[in-house]
């Protein structure tokens, strides 16, 4: 068998710092919410909603709803991030269309390899995930150091991603 | 002080603006589909806005809008609405949207004559929706409207100011303790009452007396009352509740005519702080009382700016077969997005295959093909599907073989849609001619009809595979497709061997010199061309591609992969059906103009189980070919049937027509003689 990874984190590991991190959230006035099930730790995921607005060439602005959802990735063993934007109308936007309302922050060309539209491993839907190739080494990296490894992997995500999260995160 | 400019003080109420969460959806279909069905009477629903004053003025509804209690949130008030869902497009379209709204807001102007608002302030507000559902495409229609009378018209005193103008920090933090400590269903509309230095937040029906007689006066003081409401809005102007709130005001106390008033937006931020809350200071008109005919107001601009309805399309989410092919699609996109950016995922969409034969290898190959995203196949085969099938032809079941058994090509293609109802799959029955199969004057009509329909069928698609059980049957296809230029990819089982390959297609032979590399892929080989012997002598002992022939359980699954990957390849390379065929396929300098997207694509594969070896031989056009040779193709664009029909009913005719005939003697002399040669050559791969 293969040697265990240490660069992973382990299940129990991620629903601790999730429980600790919502704790920090209401602190902040942040809208992050646990849903989590006692006998199926692995469905365990963090959400927080809101509204972004993306003003287009022509001056309209343009109003969504963003759902984002942290969960365990159980075949990387790091926590992951997916997302799914809506408009008013209730319809889900596509890739492309995420990518035109520039709510990430990278080029087109790296778009594609850092985010994929994929089968949600909990929430069984189409999402958008952000690829967790690099998360492993960095959360390891900082896995003793950081006040909580949720707050680490969000810093991760926010050079990416338009978050609006609290400064008194530390990010 | 400035003077008024009437039209510019008339209040601008911020209109509240629908959002609908795609579970209010799926709720309203669950509801639709399960409890209401055709029923269309009105439902009550819940939703909800905001007072922050980071929140967009929206309403929302969501999947608990249909709950028979409201969910709270933090700095959300709750309104009750009206959900009338139309069970036809042409009830939604024609009712008379100025009746309805006008009939909703009777009901309004009931409840604020009764006065039970003073009681529940919250049921002041009110929302309407319109619908109607095409559940068969996930096509939503849907109009809201938020009713207010249209009269009175009332003007503000002054420019709207910050709270801070009137209250300093300690009293507004007062005030915001307070306000939060009002019960959920009195926060909407309330009041603020000086007492001394003290700043009380109380409820209406502290102010305001239920009971008290329309004649006798209302007794408010107005210099230490502020009335107040939760405020959406988050510019100048105030939002729409406060349209609603003034009309039951003035109806309550008409002796507030030519007054001024003052009231409170109450706007919060996330940690509950009303700091960015707005004073309203509002002249109330000589004539307040809203008249009994007046019209109601309040139906919702589109996306385009005008009043009607909106639509959502929520097909891409809920549609389970949209779902199906999306999540399918992924399979593929997640491909090129992870590791081959080049790859064309659109190619193998738009695609068409013909595979003929729908036994062991054309359901494998079926399968292979809509896991690589090709969405058109179609079947030839004219056989039925028996007992003995399933198990090894991987479409079908024991339902399938049942009453004698269903058309295979049919049963194949159904099947197919059931994994994947999205793909356009279709089945044709009917038997190939052969080769040395003479035809009798009693079938030559249906023969003809047949040659017509291959024909008509391999022009009709882009890649033709050929997955037939004999020899025989593989020649006018390949004759066809050559004589076409299309793709053909073949594939032939022995006992625990196969051959996979791809052939050339009808185009001038070009001289290959001794020391090229490659193949081109429109010079390539068919199958016939390593062949000395014209198909209808089966004289020969074969190990491959015999009718009847048993093969090791795994060797059709092998070889249907590797004719789905051969055929990938080619389509992702830029040549197509001229990709070249190098001779060394794992030369480390092998030049990047010879390889595809996806590698260096071979011209056939020949693999043998028992020693678990591949070979992948490489070779041009035989001239006296058979089924792809100029010779031959010539002959069949000259006489067309009557060539044809020649070669179905002389086993020896093509060899004639080739030249093979001569040659045979030859080929059989030198196969003697370079036995030895071969031998070495053998065990020393
Ligand atoms: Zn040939």
């Amino acid at each position: 068998m293969r040697r265990m990874n240490c660069n992973t984190i382990t299940p129990e590991e991620f629903v601790y710092a999730a429980r600790d991190f919502i704790e920090l959230s209401n602190k902040y006035f942040d809208s992050w919410t646990i849903h989590q099930n006692d006998n199926e730790i692995l469905n365990t995921y963090i959400k927080k909603e809101e509204f972004v607005s993306h003003r287009d060439e022509n001056d309209k602005i343009f109003l969504y709803r963003a759902e984002y959802i942290i969960f365990y990735n159980l075949s990387y063993g790091v926590p992951s991030f997916s997302f799914n934007l809506w408009d008013c109308s209730g319809k889900l936007l596509t890739l492309e269309q995420v990518r035109e309302i520039s709510l990430m922050k990278i080029s087109k060309e790296d778009f594609y390899s850092v985010v994929t539209q994929q089968e949600h491993p909990v929430m069984y839907r189409p999402y958008f995930i952000i690829h967790p190739c690099h998360t492993a080494k960095i959360v390891s990296a900082f896995r003793y150091t950081s006040r909580n490894l949720i707050i680490t992997f969000l810093g991760l995500i926010t050079p990416l991603i338009q978050l609006n999260l609290p400064l008194e995160y530390g990010l | 002080m400035t003077t008024i400019d009437d039209k510019q003080d008339i209040i601008q109420y911020v209109p509240f603006m629908s959002f609908v969460h795609p579970s209010f959806w799926h709720s309203l279909t669950d509801m639709k589909l399960n409890v209401d069905k055709l029923n269309e009477n009105t439902k009550q629903i819940y939703g909800r806005y905001s007072y922050r004053d980071d929140i967009i003025s929206v309403l929302e509804v969501d999947g608990t809008s249909f709950n028979k209690d409201p969910e709270t949130e933090f700095h959300y008030i709750n309104v009750t609405g009206t959900l009338m869902n139309k069970n036809t497009i042409e009830d939604f379209k024609n009712i008379d949207k100025a009746a309805l709204i006008n009939s909703v807001g009777e009901i309004m102007r009931a409840n604020i004559q009764i006065k039970s608002w003073i009681d529940n302030p919250n049921s002041l507000l009110n929302f309407f929706v319109l619908s109607f559902a095409d559940l068969k495409k996930f096509h939503y229609y849907y109009w809201f409207a938020f009713p207010a009378p249209s009269q009175p018209v009332v003007c503000l005193k002054e420019k709207c100011k910050n709270i801070s103008t009137c209250f300093n920090e300690k009293q507004i933090k007062e005030i915001s303790q307070s306000y939060q400590l009002l019960e959920i269903s009195q926060k909407c509309f309330f009041a603020i009452v000086k007492d001394g230095d003290l700043y009380n937040v109380v409820t209406l029906s502290k102010i305001l007396d239920k009971n008290r007689n329309k004649d006798e006066e209302s007794n408010i003081d107005l210099t230490n009352t502020f009335f107040a409401f939760a405020d959406h809005s988050n510019c100048e102007n105030p939002g729409w509740p406060l349209r609603i709130f003034l009309a039951a005001l003035f109806e309550y106390c008409p002796d507030l005519s030519k007054t001024i008033i003052k009231v409170i937006g109450i706007r919060c931020s996330k940690n509950g702080a009303i700091n960015n809350s707005q004073i309203y200071n509002i002249t109330v008109p000589e004539t307040i009382q809203t008249p009994q005919n007046v019209g109601w107001v309040g139906w919702e601009r589109n996306e385009r700016g005008n009043f009607g309805p909106k639509l959502a399309n929520m097909s891409s989410s809920m549609d389970p077969v949209k779902l199906a092919d999306t999540s399918s699609d992924l399979n593929i996109k997640l491909m090129k997005w992870r590791l081959v950016p080049d790859l064309d995922v659109t190619i193998m969409k738009e695609t068409k295959c013909l595979l003929l034969g729908a036994g062991t290898l054309g359901c494998h190959v079926a399968r292979d093909l809509l896991a690589w995203g090709f969405r058109h196949i179609t079947f030839i085969d004219s056989g039925k599907v028996s007992y003995s099938n399933p198990t090894r032809q991987v479409l079908y079941t024991y339902q399938d073989c049942l009453n004698g058994g269903r058309r295979k090509s049919e049963a194949a293609a159904d099947n197919l849609k059931l994994i994947l109802p999205t793909v356009q799959s279709k089945g044709l029955v009917f038997h190939i001619p052969m080769p040395g199969h003479p035809i009798g004057e009693s079938l030559k009509d249906e023969t003809v009809t047949n040659i017509e329909l291959l024909t008509e069928a391999i022009k009709d698609h882009d890649v033709i595979f050929l997955l037939l059980d004999t020899r025989e049957a593989r020649w006018l296809p390949t004759l066809i497709s050559a004589h076409y230029g299309k793709i053909t990819i073949n594939a032939a089982l022995g006992f625990d061997s196969y051959l996979v390959m791809r052939h050339g297609i009808s185009s001038a032979q070009e001289e290959t010199s001794i020391n090229s590399t490659f193949v081109s892929g429109d010079q390539l080989g068919c199958y016939f061309c390593n062949d000395v012997t014209a198909p209808g002598n089966s004289l020969k002992d074969r190990t491959l591609d015999q009718q009847c022939t048993v093969s090791r359980a795994g060797v059709a699954a092998i070889a249907g992969a590797l004719a789905v990957e051969l055929l990938v390849g080619t389509l992702q390379h830029p040549l197509r059906v001229k990709a070249p065929a190098v001779y060394n396929l794992t030369d480390e300098e092998l030049d990047p103009k010879l390889q595809g997207v996806l590698g260096p694509i071979p011209h056939s594969i020949r693999g043998f189980l028992h020693s678990h070896q591949t070979v992948l031989p490489t070779c041009t056009k035989f001239k006296q070919c058979i089924a792809c040779s100029e010779v031959v193709i010539g002959k069949y664009k000259e006489e067309g049937l009557d060539f044809l029909m020649n070669v179905f009913n002389s086993g020896t005719y093509l060899e004639d027509v080739t030249g093979l005939s001569e040659l045979q003697l030859t080929a059989e002399m030198t196969e003697i003689l370079t036995l030895s040669d071969e031998d070495q050559d053998t065990t020393s791969i």
